[in-house]
């Protein structure tokens, strides 16, 4: 008895040569920014090895003394994700139902929604900090309003995503009954929402409790402030201690999230 | 009273959902609504409470042309017309208690409704709801911890605390095996007895309709091709409405029991 394969997937001239043009681009585009940007490797390996030494052992032996201090400007930092991120949990349920097509129930209201939303998410935090700290000064409020407008963008997209994956059905039985659109809104979708946005307000916490370590570099306060200075004097003792608050801060951090969102849905 | 008065309904995509239905609707009345998918028993139903408007004629419901209706006369026809659906449409995640008070929401206040303010009335009308559909002891558990013969309870019970003056279901039955489907039909047939409230039910089975039905009203193609009492009714009735012989799955089958014995 002899077996009988599967035909082969039928496959046309046309589908091989795209296939093949496709590859000859990747690998040509590769080809085109390894040449064009220059790399001398020996500089690279020889910079490395020079700094290697020096730099590394330093970041392996924080400088405790500076702990305390350290870990009041990261509680600092955690004050300006939480309050940022808060913000933006709020300030993105309106427009995340202007973004739902099944909640504003116009087209063009909805892509206008999702365009003001990929509109704020284009900016990244840096950039968004650098704007405030020269509208309202170098003070931690500048990297909370950063924060803010920087988390609506990814928040209000989430959530218009969840708006439009609920049970229509429901809102239909509660417009049968004769509730009006606000009571609909409050018993009939919201209930609905609520795990989910909370899930994704604390996913982006934690997003933002990364973000807001740096935003002290440009003087949007938190420890990136600190990393500045440690960076400019070169103070790899102190960079090590920063590193290890940060590291351990960001990992609990993001285990409690985890756990959390894991009850909530 | 519902009256429809040349009643007809063109969907935009062209599929015409009503023709010509000229119709009274008795209050008191049980009606079952019978013909196969895409007759028009859907939109016949949702025409009474404007979930669709039909597009030429007239429906009166109490001497008013409801087509005339928007915004708070539309909410104020709708709190008089409860309706009852195929998937249940509870709110999965709140209790049951919570998606029984959400019946009252056409007779609540905006702001009091918000913040969950009901009335002791409506606490102790919601409670009384379930406990006439025998399903009280559920009163805190999640709705979608029930099973569907349990939700399609608490959906009756959401209707009973909206007070109306007709109930509209919309094959109610028709995810539900064989004995939770008598069940619920009886709970309906109970409630329309008792408290007189008209009530409009559609059903694609043949002896369900046959059993519990005052008046079949048959539907093919958007026309009303059969109108009167149960006591009319033959096979060949059905035939006719159908336009096709009777064949095994148009019946639910399963024998009838006691309403209070099923808790």
């Amino acid at each position: 008895m002899s077996q009988q394969l599967p035909p082969k997937k039928p496959r046309s001239t046309k589908q091989i040569i795209r296939n093949i043009a496709i590859a000859i681009a990747v690998i040509a585009l590769y080809v085109w920014t390894f040449a064009s940007i220059n790399i001398d490797f020996g500089r690279v390996i020889e910079r490395f090895t020079s700094n290697f030494d020096r730099v590394i052992p330093q970041l392996f032996s924080p400088n405790w003394e500076r702990a305390p201090e350290v870990i009041e400007m990261m509680i600092e930092t955690i004050f300006i994700a939480y309050v940022g991120s808060l913000a933006a949990a709020i300030i993105a349920v309106p427009l995340g139902f202007l973004a739902a097509f099944n909640m504003s129930n116009s087209r063009i209201l909805a892509t206008f929604g999702k365009w003001i939303l990929s509109g704020v998410r284009a900016f990244p935090e840096i950039i968004l900090a650098i704007l405030f700290v020269v509208a309202v000064g170098p003070t931690p409020f500048a990297g909370i309003l950063a924060i803010a407008i920087g988390s609506t963008g990814m928040l209000g997209k989430l959530y218009a995503e969840v708006l439009e994956s609920i049970d229509m059905n429901v809102v239909e039985a509660m417009q049968a009954n004769g509730a009006n659109k606000i009571q609909i809104m409050f018993h009939g979708i919201i209930p609905q929402v609520i795990p989910e946005f909370l899930s994704y307000a604390i996913y982006r916490f934690e997003i933002d409790v990364r973000a807001s370590t740096i935003l002290g570099y440009v003087g949007a306060g938190g420890i990136g402030t600190m990393i500045f200075f440690a960076q400019s004097g070169r103070n790899w003792n102190d960079m090590g201690m920063i590193l290890l608050v940060i590291i351990i801060v960001v990992t609990v951090i993001d285990y409690a999230s985890t756990y959390i969102r894991k009850r909530i849905v | 009273m519902i009256e429809f008065k040349d009643l007809s309904l063109v969907y935009p995509n062209g599929h015409q959902g009503l023709k010509d239905v000229n119709l009274k609707i008795e209050d008191g009345e049980f009606v079952v609504i019978v013909g196969l998918s895409g007759a028009g028993k859907s939109t016949f139903i949702r025409s009474i409470n404007r979930l669709v408007t039909p597009t030429e004629g007239e429906l009166h419901v109490d001497d008013d042309n409801i087509l005339d209706y928007k915004g708070r006369g539309l909410r104020k026809l709708r709190t008089k017309v409860g309706m009852i659906f195929q998937s249940y449409n509870l709110v999965k995640r709140n209790n049951v208690i919570k998606n029984v008070l959400a019946g009252r929401l056409g007779h609540t206040g905006t702001i009091r409704s918000v913040f969950n303010l009901f009335s002791k009335d409506d606490k102790a009308l919601a409670y009384e709801s379930l406990k006439r559909v025998n399903i009280d002891e559920k009163l805190y558990n999640r709705a979608d911890e029930l099973s569907g013969g349990q939700q399609q309870r608490v959906s009756i019970a959401r209707v009973l605390t909206q007070k109306p003056k007709y109930i509209l279901a919309d094959e109610p039955v028709a995810s539900l095996d064989p004995p939770t489907s008598h069940q619920v039909m009886q709970y309906l047939r109970k409630i329309n007895k008792e408290d007189g409230i008209t009530t409009i039910v559609n059903l694609h089975f043949i002896d369900m309709a046959m059993e519990y039905a005052d008046r079949i009203i048959g539907m093919r193609a958007g026309e009303v091709v059969f109108d009167g009492p149960v006591s009319e009714v033959t096979e060949e009735t059905f035939e006719e409405i159908y336009g096709r012989s009777i064949r095994e799955d148009d019946l639910r089958g399963g024998v009838e029991e006691d309403v209070e014995q099923n808790v």
